[in-house]
């Protein structure tokens, strides 16, 4: 296996509250692959969004990142110096958000704020930068006359289609995505998901993509990586994992996605609640929600165990064997 | 107020503001035993700078300064604590009354004490404080009848927000008459508003006093009052005579100052509960 | 922009024009009543207040024809016939005149020591807003002890005494230091010819150099006291302002882009303006408070002045002419405030 593009080890970012420490991103080892889609699984406060941001070190106070190390080809960039991050930004890594009405400045035309972008980083005149954000626009399927426009000017999708444009106009090796489609509507999203995918081949980029839609990650991701109350719990590729999901909490993730087809029955949902991450239970975080609980979950965290190529962090596997 | 309000603790600021205020409390209080001079009395040669007889030094009238500036504190806390009385009794009635009774009274009542609040509450009080003449009543009301709009204002606010709620409906239902409702369910959600309100005007008023005592407009000559030896230390600071106006001066800014911190603790502490809430 | 200019923007606007002028009239009427109030119905009997209780019979009713407690006649008139009186003198732009020096009307007394005031709370206003942008904005971009430390300084200056802080600046720079003058508006004999009668302007106009450095001079002091008790409002809205704005996304969004951070400060400044702006109208009453402690303490010749001046004589009629023309300033300055607002932000016409 070729080495990854980036690699993050251990990395553990806590928030410091008033009220307690929130263990946000618990030490979480993880690689990304190049061309590659990971797509990173977990329900709200699972920690997915915080990994995202602790790999640029974007994360807001009171968070914090603790430990770990993140390496972009063989740079650690906890290491770095916040100008030399800034180099990194937008440039070999780019990131996507939710919410492309509030990412963008809504007093600036989106020419300006394009043309911003490559002049911080490249050593070109206006008019080359200009052109350059054309063309970026152009790629992502918005007509490059759009560019004087204002971002209330255009529409949910064309937004996000812009913000997409603006992270990858420098062709970053990586794109972390933040939720990128949980605010558009079901054929808005298929739209933007083909173009990240259009994108990912084009630009040989890999790209991370920070979701709660199992679904949509089976669908459209090379690997799998499921995540819970800030620890990884499996990972995989996204054959195995709808075929053969071995963490019990990726089986129930599994099965209460709705199925078109089946006969109407209820929908089915993950029995209890996200854990208080102030107070986490002990032991493995999932055992007052897992159905294979038992005394040894409560007692004493699981280790990873390595299964045909995939990482399943439960105590029903062992090292090369089921239990 | 920290049995009042459980689980309080008093931290940084606000902490800083409390020792501010209960000192200079403190002075009040103790006035007599901590001053070995009495402060309306010349007791010795005029303009003397600060010594260990006259730690504060003496002014034109050859009154200690450090006694004076001790037996102020009785003076603007007395100002103070009156005028709050007096706007209260009348800003709280009036604002509960309209609130509740609404229709044209309320309108007419809340347009006239818009006006009021509008204007800057300095002028009116001097304009008062002028008709008025000097004394200890008459500064206090001057103050008093500024501040009305603004219990009024507050009080009319949360009577307002209290009768839409359902529990008023009920009792209404029930026959309960008008004053029952207002006493029992109105009254004790208000007290809590003019709590907040009192901490946040009453720097205000502490600096209103000052202002209109520096304009010979509160009490006469002889009793102590800050403001007053400021203005009287005022036309001395070109030959130098720095300590005339420093003291007086320092403690209006410290008893002002520390109403102020306990202000933001306390606006601090709301803003929290209603993020909880 | 182009939405104010359409045709139901500016109607809305006339709308809202015509609304606010309309309402201005019974407040305005509040007030003035209310100062009549306070003016004739307050005092024991201003009569006795300003001769003494000794005074000679004829003395005492010319005093009373003067004050229009008597008619010319010599009969008394009643209370509602002197408030009608008062509001139709009023209407005619008569302000009364002085108790004392009788021949020139209030109003004209009252506008030659306006300029020096306005001219004054300009300045105060300026060095505020300076100071309120500059801390505010640090305050919200640092966030964190330099956060704390703006709110600090927001608190304290709130609550200083004007007349106090005034006075540790003259001993300091004039009286220590010698740097600058204690008091007044400018030297004597350097008055610029008027045009505004504001001193600074009316100079620089006409080139006179010598009255514009004296002038300068003479402001510095007393703006800077002003100006920075007032501050603390500003630092305090610039501060939420900044730091609302900083939480927003597309400050993360462009950080993740790699823009540095000055570059970022710039955008947050301008998205911030909105509610500083706003909030700068609505410091009128504040500035004129400010503005009469600051006059008394330097004294500067301007309306607080003469407003205290004539309290110490007595002249009732000019202080209550002086205090109706206080209300009748701050109620139109608040409507011209709030019809700019109008015109900048749509959504507050309705």
């Amino acid at each position: 296996m070729a080495e990854p593009l980036l690699d993050v080890r251990n990395l553990k970012t806590y928030y410091f509250t008033e009220s307690g420490v929130v263990k946000a991103v618990n030490d979480v080892t993880l690689s990304i692959r190049r061309g590659e889609l990971l797509g990173l699984v977990g329900e709200s406060g699972s920690g997915k969004s915080t990994l995202g941001f602790s790999i640029i070190r974007l994360v807001p106070p009171p968070g914090k990142i603790i430990d770990g190390s993140v390496f972009l080809d063989n740079i650690d960039l906890m290491k770095l110096s916040e100008k030399e991050l800034r180099k990194i930004r937008g440039r070999r890594i780019g990131m996507i958000f939710q919410d492309p009405l509030t990412c963008l400045d809504p007093l600036r035309r989106i020419e300006d704020q394009m043309v911003e972008t490559v002049m911080v980083h490249m050593d070109v005149e206006r008019d080359e930068a200009r052109e350059m954000a054309a063309e970026a626009l152009e790629r992502v399927g918005i007509s490059g006359d759009r560019l004087k426009d204002y971002p209330h000017q255009l529409s949910g999708g064309m937004r996000q289609r812009a913000m997409i444009a603006m992270a990858t106009m420098l062709h970053p090796e990586l794109l972390i995505a933040d939720e990128p489609t949980t605010a558009l509507d079901v054929i808005v999203q298929s739209k933007i998901m083909d173009l990240l995918e259009d994108l990912k081949e084009s630009m040989k980029m890999s790209i991370l993509l920070i979701t709660h839609d199992l679904a949509l990650v089976i669908e459209r991701a090379d690997r799998v990586a499921v995540m819970y109350a800030g620890e990884l719990c499996e990972v995989g590729t996204s054959e195995q994992i709808s075929e053969d999901p071995l963490h019990p909490y990726t089986k129930l993730l599994l099965e209460s996605i709705p199925d078109v087809e089946a006969p109407k029955t209820k929908l089915k949902s993950i029995p209890g609640n996200p854990p208080d991450m102030r107070n986490p239970p002990s032991g493995c975080k999932f055992w007052p929600r897992c159905p294979y609980a038992e005394d040894i979950c409560r007692q004493m965290p699981p280790k990873f165990a390595e299964l045909n190529g995939r990482i399943v962090r439960c105590h029903l596997y062992r090292e090369g064997e089921r239990g | 107020m920290v049995k009042l309000v459980p689980k309080v603790r008093l931290k940084g600021l606000t902490l800083a503001g409390t020792i501010m205020v209960l000192f200079t409390v403190f002075l009040a209080v103790l006035a007599p035993i901590l001053t070995p001079y009495d402060p309306t009395k010349s007791v010795d040669l005029s303009l003397q700078p600060p010594s260990w007889k006259h730690p504060f030094g003496t002014n034109k009238v050859g009154q200690d300064m450090w006694s004076r500036t001790v037996y102020g504190a009785r003076t603007i806390l007395a100002v103070v604590f009156l005028s709050t009385i007096v706007s209260i009794m009348i800003g709280v009635p009036l604002g509960l009354i309209s609130g509740y009774v609404g229709g044209i009274l309320d309108r007419v009542l809340a347009m006239i004490m818009d006006a009021m609040y509008a204007f800057p509450g300095l002028i009116l009080a001097i304009a008062i404080a002028a008709a008025m003449g000097p004394g200890i009543i008459n500064t206090a009301v001057s103050i008093a009848i500024v501040y009305v709009p603004t219990y009024f204002r507050m009080v009319r606010g949360q009577t307002l927000s209290i009768k839409e709620q359902l529990y008023v409906e009920a009792a209404r239902a029930i026959g309960a008459k008008p004053l029952t409702i207002l006493t029992r369910y109105v009254f004790p959600n208000v007290v809590s508003v003019i709590a907040v309100v009192f901490t946040l005007s009453v720097a205000d008023v502490v600096l209103t006093e000052a202002a209109l005592s520096f304009f010979g407009l509160s009490v006469p000559a002889p009793t102590p009052d800050w403001g007053f030896d400021l203005k009287a230390g005022h036309p001395y600071l070109l030959s130098g005579y720095w300590w005339l106006i420093t003291f007086p001066g320092l403690m209006i800014m410290i008893l002002a100052v520390g109403f102020t911190f306990i202000g933001e603790g306390v606006a601090e502490y709301l803003g929290a509960r209603e993020v909880k809430i | 922009m182009a939405k104010i200019f359409s045709e139901t923007g500016m109607a809305s606007l006339k709308t809202f024009i015509i609304a606010r002028v309309l309402a201005l009239i019974p407040t305005m009427l509040i007030l003035v009543t209310l100062v009549f109030f306070v003016m004739r119905v307050l005092p024991g009997d201003p009569v006795i207040a300003i001769v003494g209780m000794r005074a000679p019979a004829e003395r005492v009713i010319e005093l009373k024809k003067k004050l229009g407690l008597l008619d010319e006649a010599g009969n008394p008139v009643p209370l509602p016939i002197q408030y009608l009186n008062y509001l139709s003198r009023l209407v005619r732009g008569d302000f009364g005149r002085s108790l004392i020096w009788g021949k020139r009307p209030v109003l004209v007394e009252i506008m030659e020591h306006f300029p020096a005031t306005v001219e004054l709370a300009i300045a105060g206003f300026i060095v505020s807003i300076i100071l309120g942008l500059v801390l505010g904005s640090l305050g919200g971009w640092m966030g964190g002890k330099t956060s704390s430390a703006v709110k600090t300084y927001g608190a304290i200056t709130y609550a200083l005494f004007i007349p106090w802080i005034g006075m540790l600046f003259q001993l300091f720079f004039a009286v220590w230091l010698g740097v600058l003058p204690v008091a007044g508006r400018i030297d004597t004999g350097l008055e610029p010819p008027t045009i505004t009668g504001l001193y600074l302007i009316d100079s620089v106009i006409t080139g006179r150099w010598d009255s514009f450095m004296s002038a300068l001079r003479h402001i510095m002091l007393p703006a800077i006291t002003l100006g920075l008790v007032i501050s603390g409002v500003f630092t305090r809205v610039t501060r939420t302002s900044v730091e609302e704005v900083m939480r927003q996304d597309f400050v993360v969004a462009a950080r993740a882009r790699g823009i540095p951070e000055h570059k970022i400060l710039i955008h947050v400044l301008k998205n911030s303006f909105v509610p500083i702006l706003t909030m700068m109208g609505l410091q009128l009453a504040l500035l004129m408070t400010g503005a009469v402690l600051t006059e008394t303490t330097f004294s500067w010749p301007g309306m607080g002045t003469f407003l205290l001046e004539r309290i110490q004589y007595r002249d009732y009629t000019t202080v209550q002419g002086t205090v109706v023309f206080f209300a009748i300033i701050v109620s139109l300055v608040n409507l011209i405030v709030d019809i700019c607002y109008a015109y900048i932000d749509p959504r507050i016409r309705y």
